[in-house]
């Protein structure tokens, strides 16, 4: 299965994969993109299962990211990571196609229990 | 001079237990409070800052000693002591300062958006928000050395 991570910050990128890996789910291939904008490319080439995004990146942030992916038909599953986690933003993430929104700081638990259900499908 | 808030939104206390959550899960480091203070660190730091627009406006600024900041991106990208560029240090502090942020604002009146963090360092700089009142302010140690958190109401 391949996994899309999405986030501007090189460190929370490795941070996600190193978490992923020690959840349990090592057996995947990792890609990456800095902003929505680089995500939407890597989606177009690279047809991931999953994508896990940040939601504040600059270009193209991370709502949009998954609004445009909709708009264009693509029904990859999506979640978010991100560090804003308000009820507005889980509704509107919800509302735009988004299976679950993970907050930073997170443990490789709540990787475990956003993911099970999600990649064991 | 600057004026300080004396009942403001988020609690010196819920700024620590925001920093000790960030610091302990992904750096694996203990934070403890200390006496907060506005002098400068000794040597070189790193100052990483976003700010809020919206219901509630202000800016969030994380300091620390280059030592404290280089410690903590050596962790966050586990790497070995002196291999990392500015670039990443700065990456790491400013996504430090993006999850204080991304969490100070859930505390705060919605709704609001939350900025791309800015990084700064180097010696004998400062960092000013023009027009701004301090809320609220906590130093903590740990073993990496200090950290300042400010929050500032514009």
């Amino acid at each position: 299965m391949k996994i899309l991570i999405v986030d501007d910050s090189k460190a929370m990128r490795m941070i996600v994969t190193r978490t992923l890996r020690q959840a349990g789910f090592a057996d995947h291939d990792y890609l990456e993109a800095a902003d929505g904008a680089e995500g939407l490319a890597v989606v177009q080439t690279e047809r991931p299962d999953l994508v896990l995004s940040d939601w504040n990146m600059p270009d193209v942030n991370g709502i949009e990211f998954l609004q445009k992916l909709r708009a264009s038909g693509n029904e990859v599953r999506f979640g978010f990571v991100t560090s804003e986690s308000t009820d507005a933003m889980r509704a509107l993430a919800a509302e735009s196609g988004a299976l679950f929104l993970i907050a930073k700081p997170f443990t490789s638990d709540t990787f475990a229990e956003a993911l099970s259900g999600v990649l064991a499908a | 001079m600057s004026l300080t808030e004396t009942t403001p939104l988020v609690t010196a206390d819920e700024i620590t237990g925001i920093a000790q959550d960030v610091w302990g899960s992904f750096l694996a480091m203990d934070l403890e409070p200390a006496e907060p203070h506005d002098e400068p660190f000794a040597g070189e730091s790193v100052t990483g800052c976003v700010h809020l627009a919206g219901a509630w406006g202000g800016s969030v600024i994380v300091e620390a000693p280059t030592t404290h900041a280089t410690a903590a991106a050596e962790a966050m990208f586990a790497a070995e002591a002196g291999s990392l560029s500015w670039d990443e240090v700065s990456d790491a502090l400013g996504e430090l300062t993006n999850m204080v942020g991304g969490n100070i604002k859930g505390l705060l009146p919605a709704p609001s958006t939350l900025s791309i963090p800015s990084v700064a360092g180097g010696e004998s700089y400062t960092l000013r928000v023009p027009g701004a009142v301090l809320a609220s302010r906590v130093l903590l140690t740990g073993p990496a050395g200090p950290v300042r958190i400010s929050l500032w109401r514009s």
